[in-house]
């Protein structure tokens, strides 16, 4: 499923960790608990900032060959 | 569930889909115009998602409902429907005083996640407490710092029944120390009776106002 392309599978890992973040925090917004919050910074919050360092990371690290 | 939740569902279900098509032709973003798709997706709206749902969880801990979510504050929002005009709490929630879906918030601006560091910190003890050891009784809980005034004044300074009010102008310094927070509204005798769960076995209950 991941493709072979160092790019573009690192754009696929960055989605993967953004799309857990996003169903984490759509979760929370459902749920009415007290740790809600908590869930929803530190589970939601680290996936999708995980996701982001990964995107930007595949921007800047790949060879300009590929472009 | 409410209207701007809805729109957050919503948008988050958007981005959701739009990364998973990325995910599923990722050759797309290799593209100029892909690229731009790419930035928008995997950067701008999920920074939109998650900057919008701590605005959404934010807003929600102030509800009365939020607070009354723990067990061990049970207690407190029931003192908050006795019927009895000495009842600080109850006086003020039962005629809207405050409002009342953000009834706690509303008289304890500074309490956890609102207030300072500190704060913060308590919070995150109350949330191990309740979960991980047995949480104090009702009655055992007390505040870490006096009531402070302003959380009184922030409503009541400039009311005619506050700057007007026969005891408050009995003595020539006792506005000015209450606004200096020197005289406690609370604590010197004055309206003493706030949430008193002790006492909560004894007194009868307002069922009104659902």
């Amino acid at each position: 499923m991941l493709s072979t392309n160092p790019l573009e599978k690192r754009l696929q890992i960055a989605g993967v960790f953004m799309i857990l973040g996003l169903l984490v925090e759509a979760l929370c917004l459902v749920w009415k608990g007290p740790l809600a919050f908590l869930v929803f910074l530190g589970m939601g919050g680290i996936l999708l900032f995980a996701g982001i360092v990964v995107y930007l990371f595949s921007l800047v690290s790949v060879p300009h060959a590929q472009d | 569930m409410s209207v701007p939740v809805t729109l957050l569902l919503l948008l988050i279900l958007f981005t959701v889909i739009s990364i998973a098509a990325l995910f599923l032709r990722p050759g797309a973003a290799m593209t100029r115009g892909g690229k731009i798709s790419a930035f928008l997706i995997l950067f701008c709206l999920p920074i939109l998602c998650m900057s919008m749902g701590v605005s959404s969880q934010l807003e929600r801990s102030t509800s009365t409902e939020f607070c009354l979510s723990c067990h061990t504050m049970e207690a407190f929002g029931k003192s908050l429907r006795v019927d009895d005009p000495t009842y600080l709490a109850a006086a003020h929630f039962q005629n809207h005083r405050v409002p009342a879906a953000e009834a706690c918030y509303t008289c304890h601006t500074d309490y956890t996640m609102f207030g300072t560091f500190n704060s913060k910190m308590r919070g995150l003890r109350h949330v191990y407490i309740y979960y991980f050891t047995t949480p104090p009784a009702p009655e055992k809980i007390k505040l870490y710092t006096a009531y402070n005034n302003r959380e009184c004044l922030h409503c009541h300074e400039g009311a005619r029944s506050f700057e007007s009010g026969a005891v408050h102008n009995s003595d020539p310094d006792l506005l000015p120390a209450i606004r200096a927070n020197k005289k406690s509204c609370i604590s010197s005798g004055c309206h003493e009776v706030v949430h008193n769960v002790a006492t909560l076995n004894n007194v009868k209950f307002w069922s009104g106002g659902h």
